[in-house]
């Protein structure tokens, strides 16, 4: 009977065509596109950016030393004296402009300090970007400046750094090589499940009564607890699968990235992996591991669903009570990535919807613990069961099921 | 076939059904006729089992609609007026849906499909999916799931609302057609000439009260009418429900 009911929930959703692609489709695609076209854009204008020589403005040019131009020189800036640089970045005439003062190249012959402004908007990343230019040539310039001092004095300009930091990674290789991203799964998996589950369980709840088809339903010979559990797994199906997609798109788009970026870019390529996703040791244990949890977290978002559908009375007001549902979701995603700051030992793994998280995170990184996969499969089943006690009590409601 | 005693259901603080009693023997086409809100659904949402009476009993074919539901469910067909049917699937796959949802095996359910279909002429509605039926196809189809299972009770509730001339012909003909030695019919409408054509017996509904009940010509005879739209009024009338403000709907 559970298998008759969820298979006709299963059809009617396959046969609704916005439903398949916003099921399959959407996320299918979305996750490479993001990927792939947001570096792609971004590296593109930093990459123009660097590489067209922009016109900065200065201010006591004839103060600055040969040196200092050649270096501001060598960014892909050119410099045009301005009366008032100050005036010229904030009418935007250009995006970063230099002021040396009078007597700059006599205190720096005389062995003094002195300084230089530079003027930026705040905030404005192109104006931040060229501003970097011209800082940078400063250093430099104060470096050869040092050096040439020391070096007069007769001192090694390695006085200058007495003690040297060496930074030392203890982190596993299974947690190196995670990602920074890591968790975007499990959260993938929970706001796609949302998503993919919605159409199904708002049809099989308010979609009913809207249609009047429940009544019939329940006139039919079928225990409610049965009508409960099929259309919850009919759900939970739909949920998983669009999470299946979600994460096929995410893999997808890592390897195209990786083969067609990576080389591109060079040294950065590592961290970039890194941040991406990484890559993520894959063994037969993590794999059962991830599934039953990944099973249980979108069972858990299927059962929310069905449960808060049931009450209302159409598919619009349906819609109206998921969507808070998503920020159920997506606050436990934000508190994963302060886990580290989290010491809650093993309480955190009581929570549902956190705990999954927090447990995928763990086996990707290799560290999860049997206390904490327990706890977790347990605190995720006891709500699930939970919540379809009480979708079966709502559905045994007279005022729930009858409300016009 | 069917009892129901003395039974009462009161929502919030409304009495939707008032101490109604009546019984429907096999054969007959059992017609509770009444205004909206006479409480014709509520009776018939009780004696479907999806209402728990709040007093009284009833029984459909031997069975307590409240110990033995299950049981009950597997006995009768419901037509409501809703009309609803899932728009994504054929007529076809939802009679089987149904067919299943009652235990048939996928022969029975075929060969019901045919029968059905001999009878109230389902044409395109068995192939085409349910949202791009007119209403005509719909309640045939709605029917056609009520009648599957070949129930021995059918309860049918304002099914002709909305229906044009000749699908609301169709639906009379296989209300007309459906009781035997061993099946019985109750048509709720507050059609008269419906009443007047289908139903061996009907009784009045007016507000929860069971005004009166007994064969056509009897409720006739009793409200001292030829018509049975002016005997109706006239019947509501003597009850002393009418004209009261809604304080006797109001549970004490």
């Amino acid at each position: 009977m559970l298998r008759r009911i969820a298979a006709k929930e299963i059809l009617s959703t396959l046969r609704d065509r916005r439903a398949i692609v916003s099921n399959l489709l959407i996320p299918l695609l979305l996750l490479p596109i993001i990927m792939l076209g947001l570096p792609l854009l971004l590296g593109g204008l930093f990459e123009r950016e660097a590489e067209t020589v922009t016109t900065l403005a200065v201010q006591g040019l004839e103060q600055m030393p040969d040196e200092l131009v050649a270096l501001v020189e060598a960014q892909q800036a050119r410099l045009e004296p301005f009366d008032d640089v100050e005036r010229a970045v904030r009418d935007d005439e250009v995006p970063a402009g230099i002021v040396v003062p009078d007597g700059f190249a006599a205190a720096l012959a005389a062995g003094e300090s002195t300084s230089v402004g530079i003027y930026r908007k705040a905030g404005n990343i192109r104006s931040e970007l060229n501003a970097g230019k011209l800082e940078g040539a400063v250093n430099a310039y104060r470096q050869l400046v040092v050096a040439e001092r020391l070096g007069a004095a007769g001192i090694d300009p390695s006085v200058l750094e007495p003690v040297t930091i060496a930074r030392l990674d203890a982190s596993t290789d299974a947690e190196r090589s995670s990602g920074q991203l890591a968790w975007l799964i499990p959260f993938f998996i929970a706001i796609w499940t949302l998503s993919g589950g919605q159409m199904t369980a708002i049809d099989a709840t308010a979609g009913e009564k809207e249609r009047g088809t429940l009544e019939v339903l329940l006139v039919a010979p079928v225990r409610r607890a049965e009508v409960v559990v099929g259309k919850f797994l009919a759900t939970t199906l739909f949920g998983l699968m669009a999470a299946s997609m979600a994460i096929v798109g995410f893999v997808v788009g890592g390897v195209v990235m990786r083969s067609i970026f990576l080389p591109r870019l060079g040294e950065d390529a590592g961290e970039m992996v890194a941040i991406m996703g990484g890559s993520l040791t894959i063994t037969p244990l993590t794999v059962v591991l991830l599934l039953v949890s990944a099973v249980l977290l979108a069972g858990l978002v299927a059962a929310l669903l069905i449960s808060v559908t049931l009450f209302a009375r159409s598919f619009k007001e349906a819609q109206t009570y998921v969507a808070p549902l998503s920020f159920l979701l997506i606050v436990p995603a934000i508190g994963l990535q302060f886990r580290d700051l989290i010491d809650a030992g093993t309480a955190l793994y009581w929570i549902p919807m956190l705990n999954a998280m927090v447990l995928m995170d763990d086996v990707v990184r290799g560290s999860a613990t049997v206390a904490g996969i327990g706890i977790t499969w347990l605190s995720l089943l006891g709500v699930i069961t939970l919540l379809l006690v009480f979708a079966f009590r709502s559905f045994g409601r007279e005022d729930v099921l009858f409300r016009t | 076939m069917i009892h129901v005693q003395n039974l009462s259901k009161t929502f919030a603080r409304v009495r939707a059904v008032d101490d109604v009693t009546f019984s429907v023997a096999a054969g007959e086409v059992f017609g509770l006729l009444g205004p909206n809100g006479a409480g014709k659904t509520t009776t018939l949402r009780i004696l479907a089992t999806l209402l728990r009476p709040d007093a009284g009993s009833a029984s459909v074919a031997g069975l307590d609609v409240q110990r033995d539901a299950e049981a009950v469910r597997r006995t009768i067909g419901v037509v409501n007026g809703g009309m609803g049917l899932y728009d994504r699937l054929t007529g076809r796959e939802i009679l089987r849906y149904f067919g299943r949802l009652y235990d048939m095996d996928a022969r029975a359910i075929d060969r019901r499909i045919a029968e059905v279909d001999d009878l109230l002429d389902l044409g395109d509605a068995l192939t085409k999916p349910a949202g791009t039926f007119s209403t005509g196809m719909r309640q045939k189809v709605v029917i056609a799931r009520a009648v599957l299972h070949d129930p021995p009770v059918i309860f049918f509730d304002e099914v002709t609302s909305g229906l044009d001339v000749m699908a609301r012909r169709a639906v009379l003909d296989v209300v007309r057609a459906y009781p035997s030695a061993e099946r019985a019919v109750i048509y709720s409408t507050h059609v008269m000439s419906e009443v007047e054509e289908l139903c061996d017996r009907a009784a009045v509904l007016y507000r929860g009260r069971l005004v009166a009940q007994g064969s056509i010509d009897e409720l006739k005879r009793e409200a001292g009418e030829t018509d049975l739209e002016r005997a109706f009024f006239s019947l509501v009338e003597r009850s002393g429900l009418a004209g009261d403000d809604d304080a006797t709907r109001v549970a004490a």
